[in-house]
């Protein structure tokens, strides 16, 4: 507990410096801003944003708040486009379609745009809280973990993601393979031995992180964009005079607190963010209103809080295992993680004893964060839903000019150029074929580490594979990751029987 | 069927990878027990099974694109490519306006909004970035001009 306020302290400290408390605001406000885009999520934010911060030449505290900011905000910013237009920017602000742009249609777009905002900046709070408890105790834990201990870590993670992300667990496996195997093009760091590069001199070092990222997400986003540009205009709902009254926020407030404890657990564990968690989050909410729950779907304040309280509380989660074990908790958190070691931060349990500015100053902008997206949402949301009405045509290009800036002032490769086109194409078959992104962009950042732990763990015991079993944390990791493999199945089964035993007296 | 297809191209990419890490990828020498070939080899195989999965059990959801569809993709790509080719050369200014030009008014602009466009976001965009934010962007021909001409 002292270590926490001590640790607390003098990330306030580091929090509080004018000029990055000057990036928190800066990096909320523009995530919001971007999160508000119609059809761009806080990843594609994140990623189109990532190398312009990172060539501001910032120190790293900085240019991690401010990033942290920017994904802060575009969660919150998600919301507008989802209410409004009910076109939500990712995954996970599917759920807040739901309910919120029925209230919209009623004319209470003010209304549920007000109590989403309170709703995120409570599980967002609760989120920072639980992380700077459990923060550094599981980097106390972690510190112990050996090279074959990570093996287990990186199995899980990766079965976690495949069980619980995405429709097709062997697509999403499969696409945390060609992240895998794209991390292993370049020079092989332990012998200098080239792989995968066919005399190509530009990919020698491997592709840049930079460039996947922004290629996956910023370019392969354009091209979703055009082509969805058939579909006809938008229209965004107008917010109108309502707004969240103290009756309401006494209905929710019970449904709040539970999801932003669904939420921040769901994050932690790697691999699964924000869509999980709304999902879960919506589910238990409406199962717990029982007959009420009824009106779930056309407007209730209780399906709207929830899956923006579990929503924002598991962009602080995921946050958790990135900062102590260096083992990304969502997509996003994957970039940031990227980004962390640009800077030559490598995340993990010593960073919090040896880079205690970064660890702590990024947990302390983060109650700052969320306190400055509050304050900057209230009053400012008809704003950010004038954003909206941005026509297509003038964003599409913007968006790939955002993209090439980035690339080019961090790479100033030509070459890297095409890359980014050919890797969007790439991300855009990958969706249109039922795959989703995070798991690739989490292999990538992920595959360098998995190998390294593999093979020094194998160089421990020289070359028997038997080590990745013998220490008792890994074998208690790997029953957890079959127990994550094994349950989910099993649950939807009992379930399905459970309401096929249901409906048979009633027919 | 276009599960199928991506499966049966995938595992044609697997195999590819698989090979090379199998036959080629060798270090001249080591000290440790992993080579750099094998965590390749593990990758290829797990691919190579994912993609028989897919191959047996597809999905079924199908590839829906339209051909038109298609074709403004194919523009874009080719618009994209225009402009990462012109990007050092002519500079971010010129290149940007040119891109944004042509991609708005394919979109739907009307010329003179087109022109608008392109011209603001390249100016704008250039003093933003590279004089205020200070990012590396190329310059090109326009500034190398002003210079010459100070």
């Amino acid at each position: 507990m002292n270590e926490v306020l001590s640790g607390l302290y003098q990330g306030f400290g580091v929090a509080l410096d004018p000029m990055n408390l000057i990036y928190v605001i800066f990096g909320c406000f523009s995530g919001t801003l971007i999160g508000a885009l119609p059809g761009i999520g806080p990843i594609n934010g994140v990623a189109i944003l990532l190398p312009i911060a990172y060539s501001l030449g910032l120190p790293p505290e900085s240019a991690l708040i401010l990033l942290a900011g920017i994904y802060y905000g575009a969660e919150y910013g998600g919301r507008v486009s989802s209410i409004l237009l009910n076109v939500p920017g990712d995954a996970g602000a599917v759920f807040t379609t739901l309910d919120g742009n029925p209230m919209a249609k009623k004319g209470e777009a003010g209304r549920a745009l007000s109590l989403s905002a309170i709703a995120s900046f409570v599980g967002g709070t609760i989120a920072v809280i639980l992380m700077s408890l459990f923060g550094p105790l599981l980097a106390s834990v972690a510190i112990h973990f050996n090279p074959s201990d990570y093996v287990a870590l990186m199995v899980f993670a990766f079965t976690c993601l495949a069980s619980l992300v995405g429709k097709n667990p062997v697509k999403t496996l499969l696409g945390a393979i060609i992240g895998l195997m794209i991390a292993s093009i370049g020079i092989d760091a332990n012998t200098g031995v080239a792989r995968f590069t066919f005399g190509i001199p530009d990919i020698l070092a491997g592709i840049d992180f930079l460039v996947i990222v922004i290629g996956l997400f910023g370019m392969g986003e354009l091209i979703t964009l055009v082509e969805h540009q058939i579909t006809g205009r938008l229209k965004a709902l107008p917010v109108g005079k309502s707004f969240v009254s103290m009756k309401d926020l006494a209905v929710v407030k019970w449904t709040i607190l539970r999801c932003s404890m669904i939420g921040f657990f769901i994050g932690v564990l790697p691999g699964t963010g924000a869509s999980v968690a709304s999902a879960v989050a919506y589910g238990t909410e409406k199962r717990i209103a029982g007959k009420s729950g009824a009106t779930f779907g056309t407007g209730d304040i209780r399906g709207l809080a929830a899956p923006e309280a579990a929503n924002n509380s598991s962009a602080g989660g995921a946050m958790v295992p990135m900062l102590t074990l260096g083992i990304p908790g969502s997509g996003t958190t994957a970039i940031l993680l990227g980004a962390l070691l640009l800077f030559n931060v490598t995340p993990g349990p010593l960073m919090f004893q040896q880079r205690p500015e970064i660890a702590w100053g990024l947990i302390a902008s983060m109650y700052i964060g969320n306190l400055a997206l509050l304050v900057i949402n209230l009053p400012l949301v008809g704003f950010f839903a004038r954003l909206l009405t941005i026509p297509q045509k003038y964003l599409t290009p913007l968006i790939a000019v955002l993209a090439f800036m980035g690339v080019y002032s961090v790479v100033s490769n030509p070459f890297d150029l095409y890359m980014v086109i050919g890797l969007g194409f790439f991300g855009w078959l990958l969706r249109k074929m039922g795959f989703s992104l995070a798991p690739v962009i989490l292999g990538v950042v992920l595959g360098g580490l998995f190998e390294d732990n593999l093979r020094r763990a194998l160089s421990i015991s020289g070359g028997d594979w038997m080590v990745l079993l013998e220490s008792g944390r890994s074998i208690v990791i790997y029953i957890l990751t079959v127990l994550i493999l094994v349950l989910p199945p099993l649950y939807s089964r009992i379930k399905s029987r459970k309401a096929a035993k249901d409906t048979v007296p009633a027919e | 069927m276009a599960d199928r297809i991506f499966g049966c191209i995938a595992l044609v990419i697997a195999i590819g990878y698989g090979y090379i890490a199998f036959t080629i990828i060798e270090a001249p020498f080591q000290y440790d027990p992993l080579g750099p070939e094998t965590w390749p080899q593990i990758l290829s195989v797990a691919a190579a099974l994912c993609c028989l999965y897919i191959i047996i059990r597809p999905d079924g959801d199908g590839f829906k694109v339209l051909s038109k569809t298609l074709v403004r993709i194919g523009v874009l790509i080719v618009l994209l490519s225009a402009y990462a080719y012109l990007y050092e050369p002519l500079g971010f200014i010129l290149s940007t306006a040119l891109f944004c030009l042509v991609l708005s008014r394919i979109l739907g602009a009307s010329i003179l909004q087109a022109v608008l466009f392109g011209a603001a976001s390249g100016g704008i965009g250039y003093l933003l970035c590279a004089v205020l934010l200070d990012l590396n962007l190329p310059q090109g021909v326009i500034i190398k001009l002003l210079r010459g001409l100070s």
